[in-house]
């Protein structure tokens, strides 16, 4: 019923208290917040949180109709993911009172992460040319910026981005993976 | 926001590939890091992709701490390596010097310290040699800090474990353009195995 309406038809719904419009933006939006969190906090267990908290806080404002252009939802979720992620990092308590209120029955399972075939991809990286190889396990290994990787082998800022692009889309070819 | 044409992904102006790592990495400016959220927030396409791209990112993470690369490093990212927990068991010889060395159970990187004068050196190969003289791998053109005064070769740690008692020779090449070597410096290895356990292969 809801897989042909957009994100922006959704949050009308929402305020006039469609519960299954609602279940339909957290299965939408889960999976992207996820993906903000992994980003930002580096953690699949704080990304799991902050899927929780900025539904929680999304739904409670759709529910409110406090969303005046409704086209404007993702940028509202946006801006939602970077201010709990900043309350996160001030202080790791959860919202325990806004769990109780909405529960987390609406809260989505994450789409599964691709796996990777590891002693296929020791042998891609065994393929690179030398450089390649060491900026790929300098920049992997700890995600190194590329200046600190250029310092560190004594070639250019430009030239270690160019080598890591080059290296990766390479890996990916030997992998099988198109993007 | 770098984006080409649809690839088949679903999406009508998806990321690129390169683009999408280098978000995950965080090394975008900022303004480009917003219009890519902005942009995710509203494709699953592009979501999908991301997640492949970290995937890769974690895979090459994880190869990368399993010190079971041959590579060339610099020194501090084998500094970097022993701060964040890992034992590093390091060999420093002289030009011209033969040492003895093992690799230990709980060792997690095996690194090579190689004492050289770069200054003259644009293109340098390093090669692993047995006893007689016969070349057993070749590292080409690898990166060089002419201020260094060394070159930092990673062992792979799996290999060195594995590894029966062996003497092995690396040797430092400059390579000029018409392919002709000069050798900058030659080092030896004499390793015994102290790891309890059969070795991994016998030496012929």
């Amino acid at each position: 019923m809801y897989v042909g309406l957009s994100d922006a038809d959704l949050a009308p719904r929402i305020a006039d208290g469609d519960s299954e419009a609602e279940a339909e933006m957290c299965r939408r939006m889960g999976p992207r917040i996820r993906l903000y969190g992994l980003r930002h906090l580096r953690s699949s267990s704080a990304a799991d949180d902050l899927v929780q908290q900025v539904l929680l806080k999304v739904i409670e404002a759709l529910r409110a109709a406090r969303l005046r252009e409704s086209d404007k939802l993702a940028h509202f979720v946006l801006g939602t993911c970077r201010m709990v992620v900043v309350e996160l990092r001030r202080a790791s308590h959860r919202q325990e009172a806004l769990l109780a209120k909405f529960g987390s029955d609406l809260i989505p399972e994450p789409p599964p992460m691709p796996t990777l075939d590891d002693r296929q991809l020791a042998r891609c990286v065994q393929t690179l040319k030398e450089r390649e190889r060491s900026v790929v396990v300098m920049t992997f290994y700890d995600e190194h910026t590329a200046a600190e990787t250029a310092r560190s082998l004594g070639i250019s800022e430009a030239n270690v981005r160019v080598i890591r692009h080059r290296a990766v889309a390479q890996l990916r070819d030997c992998l099988g993976v198109t993007l | 926001m770098t984006t080409k044409n649809d690839g088949g992904t679903g999406c009508s102006n998806p990321v690129e590939a390169a683009t999408l790592m280098d978000y995950w990495l965080a090394l975008l400016p900022s303004t480009a890091e917003d219009a890519i959220e902005e942009h995710l927030m509203t494709c699953d396409a592009c979501g999908d992709r991301l997640r492949h791209v970290i995937s890769l990112s974690e895979g090459l993470r994880t190869l990368a701490r399993s010190g079971s690369l041959m590579v060339v490093i610099s020194d501090r990212f084998v500094k970097h390596a022993a701060e964040t927990g890992l034992r590093v068991r390091e060999y420093a010889p002289a030009r011209g010097e033969s040492i003895p060395c093992t690799v230990a159970a709980d060792d997690d990187m095996l690194v090579a310290r190689l004492a050289v004068d770069l200054t003259t050196a644009s293109h340098v190969d390093l090669s692993w040699c047995d006893p007689r003289g016969v070349e057993h791998q070749r590292m080409a053109d690898i990166p060089i800090d002419v201020e260094s005064g060394s070159v930092i070769c990673q062992q792979s740690i799996t290999w060195g474990k594995a590894s029966p008692s062996m003497t092995l020779t690396a040797r430092l090449l400059a390579v000029n353009e018409a392919g002709e070597e000069h050798l900058l410096g030659e080092y030896t290895f004499n390793h015994t195995r102290t790891i309890p356990g059969p070795p991994g292969w016998e030496v012929s």
